[in-house]
């Protein structure tokens, strides 16, 4: 069921320096995350998983080691650079969700189809409208994200996600402000999304959310904890 | 690597939009700032304008290509225009168009039981094109009465309104060098306001008679005034020059005359109204400045408020060059309309007052143009920094992540 690998580290280290005390966030990960797999990464607050992701997620290009995407090293590290490969080959689901609050939910989800470009304005919020029914909104498509519940508000962001058709789905404490109903709402969407081939990697601090993963990564102090916690 | 396409302008530009429709009350305070700046370095123009416009008016009005000389009548020798001059000048000069002399008289009349001093000049028809006088009704005297030394003439409003109460032209005479002068028009002269410049020697009440009539009755022996009429605007230091040098050659001392052109009032009047402008459009500036402040300052308490929202399109794939431009386009969009607003106002308001007073007001296309630039130009400086800040945050601390 694993193809081939879509994320590869090796000896990831994260250090920066904060109120004059230097933080080793990270002290040399090694990981690989295969195609179609659903990989979730736990640990406590502190242990770095934040950060991990944000590596993953190209959202920071300042690390030491080597990070492999689709099987090439992502060697240039220029802003417009990573900001083209994370419009096209990751999606982004947050603990807040982070849709813009002034757009409707149909103007957020097309907005990563917007940036990039290839497509006109009536395209994208055809795809955007799609992944929108698909996620139960269809009834939604003109509302504000402040109109919304906090699951509606989720399944949004996931629809978002989606639109550019990513290589992988980063998800931050997808569940952290939903109650345990919705909650398993969006897990279920996401097992959907695996089932059908998606490529995904939840961070969460919470072993129950990490149980709906076929793996689960460990970090403990910024470092791979093969132990079970 | 975002390519700056149309379509990609196009949708940055609607981002812009939307950001400041969102935020419309304070996009409207932002572009009221950058509306009174830009009105007032128009309107300051225009004003400048209509000042340069009324004085050079007043000195052109005198007449056009004018030069004119006359003897001082101080010094130890002092010396006049001599009748023999007047040939002599239109023969050696070369670029005259009309040659107009002036023999002046006081001449006191009993009008409506009072004594008044009524001005008597001798010209020719010439005069008339020369000195840019306006016959408001009745004629000039032509150039046969001129020559058979008629005893006719031509008289100020003023002095019609005092003799007719009323500035039109009736058949009567007036008694000049104690004979009867026949009344055959009444002129004012194209400017009104011509002694404004300088003292006229045709203003108030005055009469206008024939230069040879005049010279016939009286025993002057030289002209006042000899007005000359250059061919063109080109050509008026060329006849200065020359008609300095033929009275030179047949005078003993240069410095007995005076010859003057209206070049000399015009550049003054020019350099004047250029330095009080450009004063004025200084502190107008001051004020699209202060406009251009206020956007920059605006855009920065939007790029922190919005610090969520960049890191959200920042994570969602917007490069740093597409969130840069949007701001910029936010800071350009205020600051243009701003500036429409402005040009409306600063060029509207003065011609619509000029319209009701029926003053034409010049509005420098120039002007506009420029306050049109400079509005943008200055949103574009102003709001590079705060894009240039919007565009370069760390995502995941936008992102609210630390």
């Amino acid at each position: 069921m694993a193809g081939p690998p879509v994320i590869e580290l090796e000896g990831v280290r994260k250090t920066y320096v904060k109120e004059g005390a230097t933080v080793h966030a990270l002290r040399g990960i090694d990981m690989v995350i295969r195609a179609g797999e659903f990989a979730a990464i736990m640990g406590r607050s502190g242990s770095g998983k934040s950060t991990l992701l944000h590596i993953i997620g190209l959202l920071d290009a300042e690390y030491e080691g080597t990070y492999r995407f689709d099987g090439a090293p992502v060697a240039d590290r220029s802003p417009e650079v990573l900001a083209r490969r994370r419009n096209r080959d990751i999606g982004f689901v947050f603990q807040s969700f982070h849709l813009l609050p002034t757009l409707t939910i149909l103007e957020n989800a097309a907005l990563p189809a917007l940036y990039a470009g290839d497509r006109s304005v009536e395209e994208c919020r055809a795809v955007a409208r799609r992944r929108l029914e698909e996620m139960g909104l269809g009834a939604r498509l003109d509302h504000r994200p402040g109109e919304l519940s906090n699951g509606q508000r989720q399944r949004a962001a996931l629809a978002r996600a989606l639109v550019n058709e990513p290589r992988v789905l980063l998800a931050d404490e997808p569940t952290g402000a939903l109650d345990s109903k919705t909650s398993d709402e969006i897990l279920q969407i996401m097992i959907e999304l695996n089932r059908g081939g998606a490529t995904l990697v939840l961070v969460t601090h919470d072993r129950e959310v990490a149980e709906v993963a076929e793996r689960t990564i460990f970090i403990r102090d910024g470092q791979t904890d093969d132990r079970l916690v | 690597m975002a390519r700056p396409t149309i379509a990609w302008f196009k949708l940055l530009l609607r981002f812009a939009v939307d950001a400041i429709v969102a935020q419309r009350g304070r996009s409207v305070l932002t572009i009221l700032g950058m509306a009174i700046g830009t009105a007032s370095v128009v309107g300051v123009v225009s004003i400048g304008l209509l000042g340069r416009e009324y004085v050079v008016g007043l000195i052109e009005g005198v007449g056009s290509n004018l030069v004119f000389a006359y003897g001082t009548g101080r010094g130890v020798n002092p010396e006049e225009i001599e009748f023999d001059d007047l040939p002599a000048l239109e023969r050696e000069v070369s670029g005259i168009a009309a040659m107009a002399p002036v023999l002046l008289h006081a001449e006191l009349l009993p009008i409506a039981g009072e004594v008044r001093q009524v001005t008597v000049l001798g010209v020719t028809p010439a005069y008339e094109r020369v000195r840019n006088m306006v016959v408001e009704s009745g004629r000039f005297f032509n150039v046969s009465e001129e020559a058979r030394g008629e005893k006719v003439c031509v008289i100020s409003e003023d002095l019609a309104v005092e003799l007719f109460g009323t500035p039109e032209m009736r058949s009567a005479s007036l008694r000049l060098f104690g004979l009867r002068f026949r009344i055959v028009g009444v002129y004012r002269e194209g400017v009104e306001s011509a002694a404004a410049v300088q003292k006229s020697e045709a203003a108030g009440l005055a009469a206008l008679i024939p230069f040879s009539t005049f010279r016939n009755l009286s025993d002057v022996r030289y002209a006042d005034v000899v007005y000359i009429q250059a061919a063109s605007p080109a050509a008026v230091p060329d006849v200065v020059e020359g008609v300095t040098a033929v009275l030179a050659a047949r005078h003993r001392n240069i410095s007995n005359f005076k010859i003057e052109s209206l070049d000399q009032y015009l550049v003054l009047a020019q350099r004047v109204s250029r330095a009080v402008t450009l004063g004025l459009t200084a502190i107008a500036a001051v004020s699209l400045f202060v406009g251009g402040i206020g956007i920059m300052n605006i855009m920065l308490v939007t790029v922190s408020e919005r610090t969520s929202d960049i890191g959200i399109r920042l994570a969602l794939g917007a490069g740093t060059r597409a969130i840069m431009v949007q701001f910029l386009l936010e800071a350009a969009i205020l600051s243009l309309v701003g500036g429409v607003l402005g040009v409306i106002l600063g060029a509207g308001l003065p011609l619509y007052i000029g319209l009701l007073y029926g003053v034409a007001v010049p509005v420098s296309g120039l002007s506009v143009l420029i306050a049109f630039t400079v509005s943008v130009g200055v949103g574009l400086f102003f709001g590079y920094y705060p894009a240039r800040k919007a565009a370069g945050m760390n995502i995941v601390d936008a992102l609210g992540y630390t």
